[in-house]
């Protein structure tokens, strides 16, 4: 090996020990409820904490459920709200349009704690809080900047021709936004959905305050076992919130593959 | 006719403008009002800028330090390390390059899970803790030091600079995608070091995104809550937290000066980024003359 392949070694082993070993270790945790100071190791194994878990399956479903729930029903208002803002800003001039895009893009940018607190009880008056509703409302208050910012790239990386194009040799609107605007946005929407259901699936404060725990949510079903002392089981429910995002993902990129392989894009 | 065409525009963005309007703009004024004792759910009796007035102490200037020291050095160390990081990254072989995604697993997690990794490390009776335990560098675990739950706020940095490197090393990789790896190449063969290859060739290609990135981690953690609420200490709070404490532990009459805090974090953010922004792209036109 010669010395630069070593140093590439070398990095990709720091990658390995600083982003995954730390979860890793959550791993052995959930093995070993009885893991205290000053052990470096655990003395024992069990899976009292992977029983622990199945016993609770009915509300630790229920409770992630509504989180995925809520999670994408918020990331298809997001995306349902921001295509045609997203565009008008890749088509179009205007005056104080960069002005205007980053007065938009600020929910995201400011703390969401400024205007979810400010509102919270005309929520209550409209009796929006405490509902499934609500809490989707808010989180899109919040999140949709990044949508609208990943569909403005994706508009401004193709070039209008192609609509324009396909518009000349005679194809009708549906046709144009099936077989030209989707197919080409695809990988802008799956880039700014990601962020978006990532952002809501791990929020606890917004889903809190509005949600008034009546909404269940895996962030607050959550929160007390990481502030208890029962750390296996903190790690175990820590490490579901982990592999559903990652199953989502890969899931979402498979049946992306498919699409463009069924439509011969690719 | 500009009016017509105006229309236009606003018909376009209706979809984001209403509820932006409605919402956040509105949540901002709701919250402005009861700051000034408007609008509250309550007979409030005090005088227009008493909230704000009573927030002028040297504990909260203290709680107000703290939140940007905390959201300053963790963004700053994230920013550092995952410009690193991405260089290295960028410079492997296509092979490792693919397995390097693993980065992207503190991105994913929560930040309560993170906070939690941080807890099960750190803490007095933590692993690091074990560790020096067994070097023989402490004795019981109340010889570690309180990293976690100070006023000084490490726990916190060290908890959002975890989390928030593999996003900054994700925006500045996806920037880098984008430079032609020739171009360091030829400032080798033309006899560059390496610190001025970066200087004349690597940062001007990623200056935008590395200083974008800072912004949004600086004022992310300036006033996130999660964070705060599970490392943080109590003498003083992050300013999240304080205006918790005014809103949900206190009386009722507490509300405005909770309001007043949120709208100080939300003036504070705009102008952050109003002057940030302004002062770093006048750099950016004076390089495009040279």
């Amino acid at each position: 090996m010669t010395s630069k392949s070593i140093r590439h070694h070398a990095l990709f082993l720091f990658f390995v020990l600083f982003f995954a070993a730390p979860t890793a270790v959550l791993v052995v945790s959930l093995f070993a409820p009885g893991w205290t100071w000053p052990d470096i190791v655990p003395k024992q194994y069990s899976t009292k904490a992977l029983l622990s878990v199945w016993q609770h399956k009915n509300a630790i479903a229920m409770n992630l459920g509504v989180s995925v729930l809520y999670s994408l029903t918020t990331t298809l208002c997001t995306l349902l709200l921001s295509l045609f803002p997203a565009y008008h800003f890749a088509r179009a001039q205007f005056a104080g349009k960069n002005i205007l895009q980053g007065i938009l893009l600020t929910p995201a940018l400011v703390p969401a704690m400024t205007f979810s607190m400010g509102i919270h009880h005309i929520f209550i008056k409209l009796s929006l809080a405490d509902t499934f509703g609500g809490v989707v409302l808010i989180l899109t208050i919040f999140s949709y900047p990044f949508m609208l910012r990943a569909l403005i790239s994706g508009f401004e990386a193709y070039s209008h021709e192609y609509e324009l194009c396909a518009k000349n040799l005679g194809a009708t609107l549906w046709m144009r936004l099936r077989y030209v605007t989707f197919p080409l946005l695809l990988p802008a929407i799956i880039a700014g959905g990601s962020v978006v259901f990532l952002v809501a699936f791990s929020d606890y404060y917004l889903v809190f305050l509005i949600g008034g725990g009546v909404v269940p949510s895996f962030t607050g079903y959550l929160f007390p076992f990481i502030t208890g002392a029962d750390r296996a089981m903190a790690s175990a429910l820590s490490l579901i919130f982990l592999i559903v995002p990652v199953v989502l993902f890969i899931i979402v990129e498979l049946s992306m593959r498919r699409f463009y392989q069924r439509s011969g894009l690719y | 006719m500009p009016n017509h065409s105006t229309f236009i525009h606003l018909r376009y963005l209706s979809p984001l403008l209403i509820p932006f309007l409605l919402f956040f703009a509105g949540g901002i004024t709701l919250a402005a009002l009861q700051s000034l004792g408007m609008g509250l759910p309550f007979p409030y009796d005090g005088g227009m800028l008493d909230s704000y007035e009573a927030l002028l102490t040297p504990y909260m200037l203290r709680s107000f330090l703290l939140s940007i020291k905390v959201g300053a050095l963790a963004a700053f160390f994230s920013v550092v390390i995952g410009t690193v990081l991405a260089i290295g990254l960028w410079r492997m072989p296509s092979l490792l390059q693919q397995a390097g995604v693993i980065y992207k697993i503190p991105l994913i997690l929560p930040h309560l899970a993170v906070g939690f990794i941080v807890f099960f490390f750190w803490a007095k009776s933590g692993l690091v803790s074990s560790t020096m335990f067994h070097a023989g560098i402490i004795g019981t675990p109340q010889d570690f030091p309180s990293i976690l739950f100070g006023s000084d706020g490490w726990g916190m940095i060290i908890a959002y600079t975890y989390k928030q490197i593999p996003f900054a090393l994700l925006m500045v990789y996806s920037s880098l995608k984008r430079l032609d790896m020739r171009l360091l190449e030829t400032a080798y063969m033309l006899g560059a070091s390496r610190a001025r290859a970066f200087c004349t060739v690597t940062y001007p290609h990623i200056n935008t995104v590395v200083h974008s990135t800072f912004c949004i981690l600086f004022l992310f953690g300036f006033g996130a809550f999660e964070i705060p609420f599970l490392l943080g200490g109590s003498q003083p709070a992050m300013l999240s937290i304080e205006a918790y404490n005014m809103y949900f532990r206190k009386e009722l009459y507490h509300r405005p000066q909770a309001m007043a805090i949120l709208i100080g974090i939300f003036i504070f953010s705009v102008a952050f980024l109003t002057i940030y922004l302004r002062a770093v792209a006048p750099k950016r036109l004076e390089k495009q003359h040279d």
